[in-house]
């Protein structure tokens, strides 16, 4: 009996998340969400284009780090360059660190000369959750095809210091570079690293 | 325009953040950081250990190698005179810190980080060597902030062997336990469903016995660090299961793994903690017979069914069971195909009411509400109904009157047309008596249900009502069983009145669990309703037999309004303080509440956690057997430990909330907090003095 309640729990604790993890190489999940003008953003809007998601949080560090350095927006500037879609999400919850409405966003992309396509809130955590967003950043990208092709870390210099930032290879620079030669994407995936999402 | 002077000095704000690491901290630091060693000098040409050693802010954390879902490892970076070298920067194994849906793998309070420092031979015995190190960490709690030290430590050479450093001799013998050691057993893992199982070949730790194991990779990616870990001992060693991380997350990618590198912690019996280094190759996850590791639908679907058919013998259905199995009886095993319509009936009745509960559940928990099995016992209403219902069952079964009608198929089949519907609804009957007793059976499988997708998960409830409608379906379907049921008698009448009792049992128990929900009123309430029921039957039955008369028969139509009447007014009286606890000797209990924990594990406490509920019959049974007696108090009282209890006989949403923490749909449920953790130690539903005793890490006496 014991081990039948045992085994009971161990099917109980393996359940536990119901949602399906996104996995790089299949359909990345579809989500609908607001963006920072109050209009409704569907994953499904940018059909046929690449698009890069982009977690943030404006007082986590490593966040500072790119935004400071202009890293992000080098990037963010690279892929609109070449027709991608740049989607900044914001999940932290109200009260956390990074929560930010629409005006407080907007004000924040443009003080730092950000240029994202468009800023999605997010503070219940949805769409964060649906991609098993960790840290800021959290980059993902998706093909034309609606495909998961990058998830990760922006680069692969886990620090804080953007004095790193010179001899990192940016993996989200790399990822789309492939996709607009035709190439299988080389890294596909990488640790992500920085703060914890504010859920 | 008016715009402009905001993102001005957002500008220049972000400006100034993202310059402060080449600037002095205007803040203090979260973190105190310095460099100790562990003797007073050291030798020419010889080894000491030196520690980065950490005191870290309360209620932050720094990182450990690999920092979970989010974080950064410290780092250390060494200037050290010429010959002077320094070995790697090393990690004690760390704990896992929830943070929302996350969890890090970090250090709180003090950590020492050691390193071993090599000084050449030619070093000048009388002198002082200087190390210098900088150290880089990331501490966070709700938010993460970058630090950064220059440490330094003159490290005096000396002729003769150094003392130990007093101060620090307690600190670095935590430091070095808490080293992990390469593991002396094999390891492999497999990759199954999502699901990775890594299994040790440790017939020792198996056989000491283990309270807790957990699992740290020491690369990110190959498990969902915030899943949780499911522990199992084997025959010769124990497996750990839990989620897949993106490098395992396809066949293909897990087949290009060839090892896992990880620490396990693993606490024994003893309550001894030691963290092993091991490197797991693919290979079997388990020696022997471990289906149960990595449990399929069908596997889940097979114990649904065999918890149902457990249900069978629960105190709660088994009378409903034995007037089946007597109504069959009386028929003489005669009508095999009556019986076995009857069958498919009850099959029906019991698979249909379970599948109509689980759906409410699914619904009510698509709806966000915090709901657990065992709910319909949660309301007063419901719970004086059923007593009402078992009572007048009762007196059924001692002949004060007969159901000539409709009612009587609620307990009693007689095989004529009308019998099918009434042996549908005693499968209904059966199902909803059984929803007690399956909460503390059956918690694991419905939580597992209520997260799968809503095919599995119905089809997972009309796999536990399939099981507790077998043993009654069998009876009908195989004649030879029937026949061999005994020829009816006197003894069945003997037999039915004695049934009566199980009956009134379950009544004075519901009632019982009435006064703790709805307090002395409702219970004063119930037992008028019981008596003018008693009255109102007694007089049906003597106008059944054609005794009474019209008068008879107003006043039992009379007595029926009044028992209507009483069960309106139950709902409106709600208990005063519900706590379950009778005077008993054992531990004295606070009530349950999250702020209450949440203080007494912020305070370091020890704390047992007891969740229960009156109706749950495995709960009172637990606290009678292993909760109550004055040698668990002392025990309790001895370490300090802190008995919070929390009542579930009435929904609570703080409860639900914990018991979900924990994968339970149900209560009991039994946790203990050691001194200075988060995370509990989970024990078993069925308890004894021993395992309580054992869990609390107080020597468990021989008579126990």
């Amino acid at each position: 009996m014991n081990r039948f309640i045992n085994a009971l729990f161990v099917a109980s604790a393996l359940a536990f998340p119901a949602f399906a993890a996104p996995i790089v190489g299949e359909a990345a999940p579809a989500f609908t969400g607001t963006d920072a003008d109050g209009q409704t953003v569907n994953l499904s809007d940018y059909a046929g284009k690449t698009v890069v998601l982009e977690w943030t949080n404006e007082g986590c560090p490593y966040v500072k780090k790119h935004y400071g350095s202009g890293n992000m927006q080098k990037t963010q500037a690279a892929a609109e360059a070449d027709g991608a879609v740049w989607l900044t999400i914001i999940s932290s919850a109200e009260g956390k660190q990074g929560y930010a409405t629409g005006e407080h966003a907007k004000a924040v992309a443009a003080a730092a000369k950000a240029t994202p396509s468009d800023i999605i809130l997010d503070p219940k955590g949805e769409i964060g959750r649906a991609y098993e967003a960790q840290t800021t950043p959290h980059m993902f990208v998706i093909d034309g095809s609606g495909k998961l092709v990058y998830a990760g870390g922006i680069d692969d210099k886990p620090t804080a210091d953007p004095a790193d930032i010179a001899t990192a290879n940016n993996l989200v620079l790399a990822a789309l570079d492939d996709l607009k030669n035709g190439r299988p994407v080389a890294t596909p995936e990488s640790e992500p690293y920085g703060c914890s999402v504010k859920y | 325009m008016r715009r402009l002077p905001v993102l001005f000095v957002a500008a220049l704000a972000a400006a100034g953040l993202a310059g402060a690491q080449d600037t002095a901290p205007a803040h203090p630091l979260n973190v105190q950081a310095s460099l100790v060693a562990e003797t007073e000098g050291v030798q020419p040409g010889d080894t000491v250990t030196v520690a980065l050693r950490f005191q870290i802010r309360e209620h932050w954390h720094t990182y450990w190698i690999n920092p979970g879902d989010s974080g950064e490892a410290t780092t250390l970076d060494w200037t050290l005179p010429e010959g002077v070298t320094a070995g790697p920067l090393q990690f004690p194994y760390p704990q896992r810190i929830q943070v929302g849906p996350l969890v890090n793998f970090g250090f709180s309070d003090t950590v020492l980080h050691l390193t071993d420092i090599k000084v050449p031979d030619n070093a000048t015995v009388g002198q002082s060597i200087p190390l210098k190190a900088h150290a880089v960490w990331l501490v966070c709690d709700d938010i993460c902030v970058p630090e950064e030290a220059s440490v330094s430590l003159d490290l005096p050479v000396v002729a003769a062997p150094p003392p130990p450093n007093p101060s620090a001799a307690a600190e670095f013998a935590a430091a070095r336990a808490a080293l992990p050691m390469p593991s002396p057993w094999p390891a492999s893992f497999a990759v199954q469903d999502g699901k990775v199982t890594l299994a040790l070949k440790a017939p020792e730790l198996a056989a000491a016995g283990l309270e807790s194991a957990v699992l740290f990779p020491v690369k990110g990616g190959f498990i969902k660090n915030a899943a949780p870990q499911a522990v199992e001992t084997t025959g010769d060693g124990l497996t750990i299961a839990t989620e897949t991380g993106r490098r395992l997350s396809t066949p293909e990618k897990a087949q290009a793994v060839d090892a896992i590198d990880a620490v396990m912690v693993v606490t024994g019996k003893d309550g001894q903690t030691k963290a092993f280094e091991l490197k797991a190759t693919p290979g079997p996850a388990v020696a022997s017979g471990g289906d149960g590791d990595t449990l399929s639908v069908w596997t889940a679907l097979g114990f649904a069914f065999l918890g149902g058919l457990i249900l069978n013998l629960m105190p709660c259905v088994f009378p409903v069971l034995s007037m089946k199995a007597l109504a069959l009886a009386k028929k003489g095993g005669g009508a095999t195909s009556a019986a076995r319509a009857g069958g498919f009936a009850y099959t029906a009745g019991v698979v249909l009411s379970f599948l109509a509960l689980g759906g409410v559940l699914i619904a009510i928990r698509g709806a966000g509400e915090a709901v657990g099995w065992g709910f319909q016992l949660q309301s007063p209403v419901i719970v004086a109904a059923l007593a009402l219902v078992f009572f007048a069952i009762g007196l059924n079964l001692m002949g004060v009157f007969e159901v000539g009608t409709n009612l009587q198929n609620l307990g009693n089949t007689t095989g004529k047309s009308d019998g099918l519907s009434g042996s549908f609804l005693t499968g209904v009957l059966a199902a909803v008596v059984a929803a007690p007793c399956t909460a503390p059976f059956m918690g694991g499988a419905i939580f597992t249900a209520l997260t799968q997708p809503i095919p599995v998960a119905l089809a997972i409830f009309g796999a536990l009502g399939l099981g507790m409608a077998a043993p009654y379906l069998a009876l009908t379907l195989s004649p030879g069983l029937v026949r061999r049921l005994p020829k009816p008698g006197l003894w069945m009448e003997r037999l039915k009145q004695v049934l009566a009792f199980p009956m009134f049992g379950s009544t004075a128990w519901l009632v019982w669990v009435l006064s703790l929900m709805a307090g002395p009123q409702a219970l004063a309430l119930s037992l008028a309703a019981l008596i003018v029921t008693a009255f109102g039957l007694w007089l049906w039955g003597i106008a059944q037999r054609g005794e009474g008369g019209w008068l008879a028969r107003g006043t039992a139509i009379v007595a029926a309004l009044a028992v209507i009447a009483a069960l309106v007014v139950v709902p409106g009286m709600t208990a005063s303080t519900a706590v379950a606890a009778a005077e008993t000797s054992g531990p004295k209990s606070e009530p349950y509440s999250p702020a209450r924990l949440d203080a007494l594990l912020k305070e370091g406490k020890p704390v047992f956690v007891n969740l229960t509920a009156a109706w749950c019959v495995t709960c009172l049974v637990n606290e009678e057997v292993a909760l109550s007696s004055s040698s668990l108090a002392s025990a309790f009282e001895k370490a300090g430990i802190v008995y919070l209890k929390g009542d579930w006989t009435n929904r609570d949403a703080d409860i639900s909330k914990l018991l979900e923490q924990h994968g339970r749909a149900g209560v009991p449920l039994y946790l203990f907090y050691k001194p200075g953790q988060t995370a509990p130690a989970i024990l078993p539903q069925l308890l004894t003095e021993g395992i309580v005793l054992d869990a609390i890490g107080a020597p468990s006496s021989p008579s126990s």
